[in-house]
């Protein structure tokens, strides 16, 4: 009884933390986006405020997709913890049960979106290299909120694996529940 | 699935009833029924000890096997 307790506890704190997570990233994601918009229809000098003003001087095309590469990255991120605060909050997480067909969607839905924002965060990462060696002075990549790609794309794997396991556990357990 | 269960026939012969069954047998009404509509994946020794010993019947007397058959398009 006292383990189910703190289990409880502990995904009723996890569930807090993502909804500030959730909301910190929507904002974020927002801010790239605004940033984008103000800088085309506003004042082009609202590029620097994420220190790519010298991209926007060298070809502001250029700066608009490294603009959108950001926004894209933010948007998978706060997709990613929108589906864990709705997991959390729907309270499907059956202990007795684990090996739902529910579990394995949330589980394979986490592995692309993982994958999707490791392949953006490669793709920003590798342009941004390409500016430095045309001379352009660039932030580095946490700045640009492209950073950590081989950790996306480790946790996307490591979550296909465990997707794959969880995909043979439903038949296991579904055949476990028709044996009389 | 080609094998059939003719728990139903059985039961209609002792003229038994399933929820005597599932009491002789010790199996909820739910998984009883999952074996009579030919739903079951699998079924335990145990499980075929106790119909048969209730049913006072053969293990070949509750399931038979149909081979399914194949279309022959030239006849």
């Amino acid at each position: 009884m006292e383990i189910k307790v703190e289990t409880k506890q502990i995904l009723k704190v996890l569930h807090i933390i993502s909804w500030i997570i959730f909301v910190g990233l929507c904002i974020e994601a927002g801010s790239f986006i605004y940033n984008a918009i103000s800088t085309y229809f506003m004042n082009p000098r609202n590029a620097s405020y994420f220190q790519l003003s010298n991209l926007y001087e060298y070809d502001s095309g250029y700066f608009y997709i490294e603009i959108l590469l950001m926004t894209i990255v933010g948007v998978l991120k706060a997709i990613l913890f929108y589906i864990i605060v709705k997991f959390l909050q729907d309270k499907k997480l059956n202990f007795m049960q684990p090996f739902t067909v529910y579990m394995k969607r949330f589980i394979f839905t986490l592995t692309y979106l993982g994958l999707g924002i490791g392949l953006f965060c490669v793709w920003g990462a590798k342009y941004r290299e390409w500016f430095m060696q045309q001379e352009v002075k660039m932030p580095d990549v946490q700045t640009l909120n492209i950073g950590g790609a081989d950790v996306w794309l480790f946790m996307g794997i490591t979550l296909f694996i465990i997707a794959q396991i969880f995909k043979r556990g439903i038949e296991i357990q579904s055949e476990n529940e028709l044996t009389v | 699935m080609s094998i059939i269960v003719n728990l139903d026939v059985m039961m209609a012969r002792r003229k038994m009833s399933l929820n005597e069954l599932s009491e002789k047998v010790d199996l909820t009404l739910s998984n009883l029924s999952i074996l009579k509509t030919g739903k079951a994946k699998a079924i335990r020794f145990s499980t075929l000890d106790a119909i048969c010993k209730a049913l006072d019947c053969q293990p070949g007397d509750l399931f038979e096997f149909e081979q399914l058959k194949k279309r022959n398009p030239g006849k």
